[in-house]
């Protein structure tokens, strides 16, 4: 789901989407490689975003993803969402610790 | 196969059109996964069929006619979650059943399974009408007119793959109650239905139309009040026409029936929907009791027979045994025949996830339903499920039976027995989680006989406006909001879904998650300190206001 995103000081953008084929959470990586940590994220200013998020988009079908937005992170190892939507799509959901997910690999 | 208990047993009409449905369905799967159709052509596809995209994964809502299964269907879900899923499942408010980490690429696999015991998941979603509900103690409640579940069936028939009512303005939801108890929020509904018996041994309908929750809460206004059975449809339709016709498409948020219904007025949406009817070939759409009474053969009815000394059977138990009697006394419904009780199995442990089951409890409900209840369960639009026909002087083996597995929370009606919807743990449009409150106030009221002490009290909670969890409807509401990113919860007092239906009045300024859930604890020791003999929390808040529990509640300490 596309929302506005204001970018903060100490914060950048990573991208993220779901898998087509079975939705799970993912990040794109500094080689365009989707993978399903966060800490795999390639961290964006904002004026780089643009043109990452438009390529990333147009090539969603290809990489077999859905729904790519970016997401304000704190600068971070890993990187940190700012809003609680987007640590619980990080870290999985907060009432099944069993879900939890890696957020480094 | 014989007829099941409960709900209408399907014919090889029905049976073909799912097939040819699925097979549709899994064709446009494989182009979306090809490519050859794009995820905003793909969207309303998988709408139509139950299948959503949320936080982590695809959500299969699958529908629950009625709100009543068999044990096999039960069994289904249970076969689902372990197979496809991740061992559990989530049982809604409109009686439905949903799975949070589905496969799109499995979802075809799922249809079919579903489909070898006749369950589907359309009408679940998308602007049509929506899967119908009804009241789960029907055609056992002691207090019940007529067994709504036979015009529920009708309803069914008539709405699904209706081609006008394919793409409504929005969603459009229809609940029907034969009981002068309302159980199913009839004025919250986009049409509501009171069946009750009229002088020719025909059933008639009081017809409430413009009711909803979300954004926009508004009580619905009786249309019509006394509709005979063979002009049910046709009202129906001409109803839903003139919404069809007029309802807003320009504003999402404008676009339910109940918006247009404020606009034009009660008295001109009759005469719009009479000037339909006046038109329309009513021969057409009668419904004759010949057509009634086909489908109501179509339904299997319980043989009840219960021994004399049942009812003394169970008194005995329950003097024996206090946590037993506890449970009975909030767990159980009379029944329309002597002997036999309704029970209500709680889906809402101390400090659990309120309408959650795991395989596990599906398949051993399933088990019970069979040993206990005639095969058939049926799911509340409070999350919970109900066995609709026990013997009573089985009662305490049955209560037995749910204790091993952690089914046996003595809660129905009170502070315990929480609905919340999924929050922003699993929803793409929360602001807030709703589980984890709603397992922290769980806890914090855990107490059997806390809870009876307490009394009827309701706590509803949604994660955004959308109001799935009926805040607006709770004695107490709790509803998400996003203050800069954080999760805040705004409390509101009095909402009702029942007879008196009402809607909930904002206390104060929204607060953090803990804060809400002490606020609450203070606001239910105030209650308990100023009742009156007798007084439940909306009586004492009916007496005095809600001054005393704003007071409670934002007292800082
Ligand atoms: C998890 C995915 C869900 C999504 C995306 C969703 C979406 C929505 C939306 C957008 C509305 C507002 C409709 C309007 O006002 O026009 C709504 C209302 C509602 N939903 Fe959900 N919902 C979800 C889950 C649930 C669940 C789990 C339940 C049952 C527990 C539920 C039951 C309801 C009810 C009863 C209403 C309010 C009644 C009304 O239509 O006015 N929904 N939902
Ligand atoms: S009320 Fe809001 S948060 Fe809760 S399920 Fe509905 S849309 Fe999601």
């Amino acid at each position: 789901m596309k929302r506005p995103v204001r970018v903060g000081a100490g914060e950048k953008l990573v991208l993220t989407a779901n898998r087509l084929l079975d939705g799970t959470i993912v990040w794109r990586d500094r080689l365009g490689r989707w993978r399903p940590v966060i800490g795999a994220a390639e961290k964006l200013d904002a004026e780089r975003v643009g043109d990452v998020l438009e390529l990333a988009q147009i090539r969603a079908q290809e990489d077999g993803v859905v729904g790519v937005y970016e997401v304000a992170v704190r600068d971070v190892d890993p990187p940190e969402p700012v809003t609680v939507r987007e640590r619980i799509r990080a870290h999985g959901p907060t009432v099944h610790p069993e879900f939890a997910v890696e957020t480094v690999q | 196969m014989s007829v099941p208990v409960g709900h209408y047993q399907y014919d090889q009409i029905d049976r073909d059109f799912l097939e040819a449905r699925i097979a549709e369905f899994s064709e446009q799967v494989a182009r979306r996964i090809d490519g050859s159709l794009s995820e905003d052509e793909f969207k309303p596809l998988r709408l139509m069929n139950g299948l959503y995209l949320q936080l982590h994964a695809y959500m299969l809502r699958i529908a629950i006619p009625y709100g009543t299964i068999d044990s096999k269907q039960m069994r289904m879900f249970a076969h689902i979650a372990r197979h496809y899923d991740r061992d559990y499942g989530h049982f809604t408010t409109r009686q439905n059943i949903q799975f949070n980490w589905i496969k799109l690429e499995e979802t075809p696999d799922i249809l079919r399974d579903l489909a070898t015991v006749d369950m589907h998941a359309i009408q679940t979603s998308g602007n049509c009408i929506r899967n119908v509900t009804s009241d789960e103690f029907a055609g056992a409640a002691a207090d019940e007119l007529v067994d709504p579940r036979v015009h529920a069936e009708i309803l069914r028939q008539w709405s699904t793959l209706h081609p006008e009512f394919t793409f409504l303005p929005r969603k459009f939801k229809i609940a029907i109650s034969g009981s002068p108890h309302d159980r199913v929020a009839a004025r919250f509904h986009d049409i509501g239905i009171l069946a009750r018996p009229g002088d020719d041994g025909r059933t008639v309908f009081r017809i409430f139309v413009g009711g909803g929750l979300g954004r926009t809460p508004i009580i619905g206004q009786e249309i019509f009040d006394s509709v005979p059975e063979e002009r049910l449809l046709a009202t129906l339709e001409a109803i839903v026409r003139v919404y069809n016709a007029h309802g807003r498409r320009d504003n999402i948020y404008k676009a339910r029936i109940k918006i247009l219904v404020q606009a034009l007025g009660i008295d001109a949406y009759r005469e719009a929907v009479e000037a339909e009817l006046a038109q329309m070939d009513l021969e057409h759409y009668r419904l004759t009791p010949e057509m009634v009474d086909a489908i109501q053969a179509r339904f299997a009815v319980p043989e009840l027979s219960a021994p004399e000394n049942a009812a003394q059977e169970l008194a005995n138990r329950q003097r024996e045994n206090p946590e037993f009697d506890l449970w009975v006394r909030s767990n159980t419904h009379p029944h329309r025949e002597a002997g036999h009780i309704i029970a209500v199995v709680s889906l809402k442990p101390a400090g659990g996830i309120p309408g959650d089951a795991t395989s596990a409890q599906m398949d051993r409900l399933a088990d019970l339903a069979d040993e206990y209840s005639f095969g058939e369960l049926r799911i509340t639009h409070l999350q919970n499920i109900v066995l609709g026909h026990v013997r009573q002087d089985r009662l305490y083996d049955l209560w037995s039976s749910l204790k091993e597995v952690d089914l046996a929370s003595a809660n129905i009606g009170l502070i315990g027995d929480i609905v919340a919807c999924p929050g922003l743990d699993y929803c793409a449009l929360a602001n807030a989680r709703s589980i984890p409150i709603a397992q922290k106030l769980g806890a914090r009221f855990g107490d059997a006989s806390l809870q009876a002490e307490i009394g009827a009290l309701r706590i509803n909670i949604s994660g955004c406006i959308n109001a799935c969890g009926h805040h607006h409807a709770g004695h107490i509401g709790l509803l998400g909001v996003d203050k800069r990113g954080e999760e805040f919860f705004q409390i509101t007092l009095g909402g009702r879904a029942e007879n008196g239906a009402s809607i909930g009045t904002i206390l104060g300024p929204a607060l953090p998650e803990d804060d809400t859930v002490d606020a609450i604890a203070r606001l239910v020791d105030r209650y308990l300190g100023i009742r009156k003999d007798g007084e439940t929390f909306l009586d004492t808040l009916d007496r005095l206001g809600d001054a005393p529990f704003k007071e409670a509640a934002y007292e800082t300490v």
